[in-house]
């Protein structure tokens, strides 16, 4: 019995309930096992490949807005970093190879970053107004780039990113996996990884050891726009197209699926597990209406029940729990 | 100060190079001078003590020093090596580490995450296992293995924290360790623990620059006293050329007889105010209480034993069933804090910042707090209505401040205090219960929180009061009872309300 308890008091299992994963790993299990029973085929090769295409953006676009709820802010540039990110991309893969599309989409995404951090970390702004005056700002630069859906992306673009290029899984689903691990990697792994809880947690505690905290706050914004870059690139080769409109819907999504999550709004907890789960039950919920055979427009409000129960469940049952405790 | 010899502790004397020189150093916030053209020297192996009221300087001297806060003029040199740092990280290079005050650690890491934090370049790889296994062997070199690694900072007791807080100080053998309030949560074992530490770290050549409010402890640990008021160094001591009077009164800057004042006499009169049996909560297993009108009651014991639980439930913040539970003669079966407001408790609670005070409102508005009616006027009327009593409670308490409009979080420590305690002075209470209300406060505003108290006990009003500091309970209280493993295992007055017989009860040692 202890030795049980210990391995849920220790280690991965532990990691993953005290960043608040717990809920949106139930949530997704208990949707995607109803969306099975209502349309086993979604379990076809083709159909696996559609969905995933849907969801795999969003679920960066959530990896990237968890990163900065992290430190303790919140993205409201995201959805605009995403449209920048995937209308220049559609435009540099007119006349250039992928090879050099790719890195300079991803450093639009970390100069993106880099404004919002800098004026986060060392002006001390409140994130919210900064990345507010920065999604003003990021879309009219991306209008002036491209002012209707265009670009140059290939088929060949299409199957390496969405396609099957691999047997079973769908392309899209790995290509996340592999991020997924390697920003698990760094988050939970290295020094700066905790920093970046820690800065979340307690800024003026980081400084007082003697960490640079504004550095911190600096670089997790940075990586948090290479994130959304990444998911823009996936997007523009699910889609063929550049669209100066198609981050639109991720802004209130990303945040949706943070809270879905459990991660923190006040910083310092979240997990990785958690927000791609999240992202993928929030993504598939209007699918699933059309397969069950209810009107779409109840979509948003089906969304709305599954984020209040899943986050208002665990902390009843922490209630109860601590309740009675008490008055044993 | 300004040989450069100096008599060592071994008893030969050799020229010794000063660990530290601090010369004419200043720092100012605006138009505010919070430290004023300070000069210090600490040699290697020595104590020295820095004592002062709440808002003399003396933590920001220390910030000043470990690179938490940058100078406005001055220089400060380690082992004869001018020093210019812009942060901690700086300061700990050059072999300066500072346990802070106000806890630095995070909450939301572990003990072992928060070990790795310090003096560590953040491109690295970082793994919970070997982090883990270095904190544990730092723990128990540091002899405190009953705190396990891999446990959450949140889920310590403040005690622990501070316990940790000051391990991470002392890891990497600093040359200047500088305890800012390091002992101020700390437990009478806890204290002891200290000393060791620093008598481990100054025989290996260390120094160590030590801020308490704990004026008993320095006789004990330090080597030299150097007394601040108002950001200016007002008197040097060397090891026993000083009285604790003489400090406070120095400190103060006003003629003080002694540190407590003189309890009266009370007697056992009528009904008890409060009788509860078999209380029973979290981490609370089973107390018997009776509190009779006038009586100040210490609540004594280790951290943790479940006197803050005690507290609470008393209050009605934690939910607490009981046999039996009766307060001024009404029956009662559960308690809640509005209930207990109008039955007559009032509460000081732990943590003035975060569960006393409302910082960003005005001094007025969080006096009042407690006596607005949901529907009835709030902010300026009240503030109006009530200015009699509020100007009472400002003067009799010696709150420090530029007016009831000031915000809360504006002002020291001290006088935070004695809002969260004066918002129930002259409001018809029968009990106070009282979480620790001196802990962090300087001298002159203990003094006035303790004659308050006995005033409040004069006019017939019980008190319960949780107190760190054995001193207290042994010197203003007429009762203590001492709980150990959430019950009270002792009930100690008049002759044997001794320090002794709390501590040792405390310990759980010779009960019942």
């Amino acid at each position: 019995m202890t030795r049980f308890r210990r391995l849920f008091s220790s280690g991965g299992l532990a990691r993953l309930r005290s960043e608040g994963a717990t809920a949106p790993i139930v949530a997704f299990a208990t949707f995607f096992a109803l969306y099975i029973a209502i349309n086993p085929e979604i379990l076809t090769r083709f159909q696996l490949q559609t969905a995933s295409n849907l969801v795999v953006p969003l679920a960066f676009a959530a990896l990237a807005q968890m990163i900065v709820v992290i430190v303790g802010g919140i993205d409201i540039s995201i959805g605009a970093i995403m449209s920048l990110s995937n209308v220049s991309f559609a435009l540099l893969m007119v006349n250039l190879s992928p090879a050099i599309a790719i890195p300079v989409t991803l450093g639009i995404g970390a100069a993106a970053g880099l404004f919002n951090g800098f004026l986060v970390a060392y002006f001390r702004l409140p994130a919210i107004a900064v990345t507010l005056a920065s999604f003003f700002i990021i879309g009219a630069l991306t209008r002036e780039l491209m002012d209707r859906p265009g670009g140059g992306i290939s088929y060949d673009f299409f199957l390496a990113t969405s396609g099957e290029l691999i047997p079973f899984v769908p392309v899209s689903v790995f290509w996340l996996a592999l991020f997924s691990v390697a920003l698990y990697f760094l988050l939970q792994r290295t020094r700066f990884g905790r920093h970046v809880y820690a800065v979340g947690s307690n800024a003026d505690g980081l400084e007082a050891a003697g960490v640079n905290s504004k550095r911190t706050i600096l670089l997790a914004f940075m990586l948090s726009g290479v994130t959304v870059s990444i998911g823009a690139i996936m997007l523009a080769g699910s889609t063929l197209t550049g669209d100066p409109r198609s981050g639109d819907a991720y802004l209130l999504n990303s945040i949706a699926a943070v809270a879905l999550a459990g991660v923190a709004f006040a910083g310092g907890r979240g997990s990785i597990l958690g927000a791609i789960l999240a992202a993928f039950t929030l993504g598939l919920i209007g699918n699933f209406l059309y397969f069950a055979g209810i009107n779409s427009s109840w979509q948003y409000i089906i969304a709305a029940l599954i984020l209040l129960s899943v986050v208002a469940i665990p902390a009843l049952v922490s209630r109860i729990q601590a309740e009675r405790r008490k008055t044993k | 100060m300004t040989t450069s010899e100096k008599t060592t502790g071994a008893g030969k004397t050799a020229p010794v190079v000063p660990r530290l020189i601090v010369t004419d150093l200043s720092k100012n916030y605006g138009a505010i001078h919070a430290v004023k053209r300070v000069s210090l020297e600490a040699y290697p192996g020595e104590v020295v003590a820095l004592v002062g009221e709440n808002g003399a300087g003396k933590s920001t001297v220390s910030k000043i020093i470990a690179g938490a806060v940058s100078r406005s003029s001055g220089q400060i040199s380690v082992d004869g090596e001018q020093i210019n740092p812009a942060s901690v990280g700086d300061s700990r290079k050059h072999g300066v580490s500072c346990a802070f005050q106000e806890l630095s650690l995070i909450p939301g890491l572990t003990v072992s995450e928060n070990l790795d934090l310090v003096d560590k370049s953040p491109i690295g790889r970082f793994s919970q296992k070997s982090a883990s296994e270095t904190a544990r062997k730092i723990l128990e070199k540091f002899d405190l293995s009953h705190i396990a690694p891999e446990s959450l900072v949140a889920s310590l007791s403040l005690a622990d924290r501070q316990l940790i807080e000051i391990v991470r100080s002392l890891v990497g053998n600093p040359r200047l360790l500088i305890l800012d309030e390091a002992s101020s949560a700390l437990t009478p074992p806890g204290v002891s623990w200290l000393f060791e530490r620093i008598r481990e770290l100054t025989a290996s050549g260390g120094t160590v620059i030590y801020v308490s409010h704990r004026m008993n402890e320095l006789a004990e640990i330090a080597d030299r006293v150097i007394v601040m008021r108002d950001g200016e160094q007002v008197g040097s001591f060397t090891k026993g050329s000083w009285s604790v009077d003489e400090l406070v009164s120095m400190m103060a800057g006003r003629e003080t007889s002694s540190q407590f004042p003189q309890t009266t006499e009370i007697k056992i009169i009528g009904e008890p105010v409060l009788r509860v049996s078999n209380l029973r909560s979290d981490r609370l297993y089973g107390v018997d209480l009776e509190i009779y009108p006038g009586e100040i009651v210490g609540v004594g014991g280790l951290a943790g034993n479940g006197q803050s639980e005690l507290l609470s439930a008393l209050f009605g913040a934690h939910a607490a069933r009981a046999d039996n539970w009766e307060f001024a003669g009404i029956k009662l079966r559960r308690m809640n804090p509005q209930l207990a407001v109008r039955l007559g408790v009032g509460f000081v609670p732990e943590d003035r910042k975060l569960q006393g005070l409302a910082l960003a409102l005005g001094v007025g508005e969080n006096l009042v707090l407690p006596w607005q009616k949901l529907f009835g006027f709030g902010g300026k009327p009240v503030i109006k209505k009530e200015q009699g009593w509020l100007n009472s409670v400002i003067s009799s308490l010696s709150v420090k401040t530029r007016g009831v409009r000031e915000a809360a979080g504006s002002l020291s420590g001290g006088n935070q205090q004695k809002l969260v305690f004066g918002r129930w002075v002259d409001k018809n209470r029968k009990l106070l219960l009282l979480h620790d209300p001196t802990r962090g406060v300087d001298v002159g505003a203990k003094q006035d929180l303790y004659s308050s108290i006995l005033r409040l006990s004069e006019a017939g009003i019980s008190v319960l009061w949780l107190s760190t500091e054995v001193e207290e309970i042994v010197n203003v209280c007429h009762r203590a009872v001492v709980m150990y493993e959430g019950k009270i295992v002792k009930t100690l007055a008049g002759a044997t309300l001794t320090a002794d017989e709390v501590v040792g009860a405390a310990m759980g040692g010779n009960n019942d």
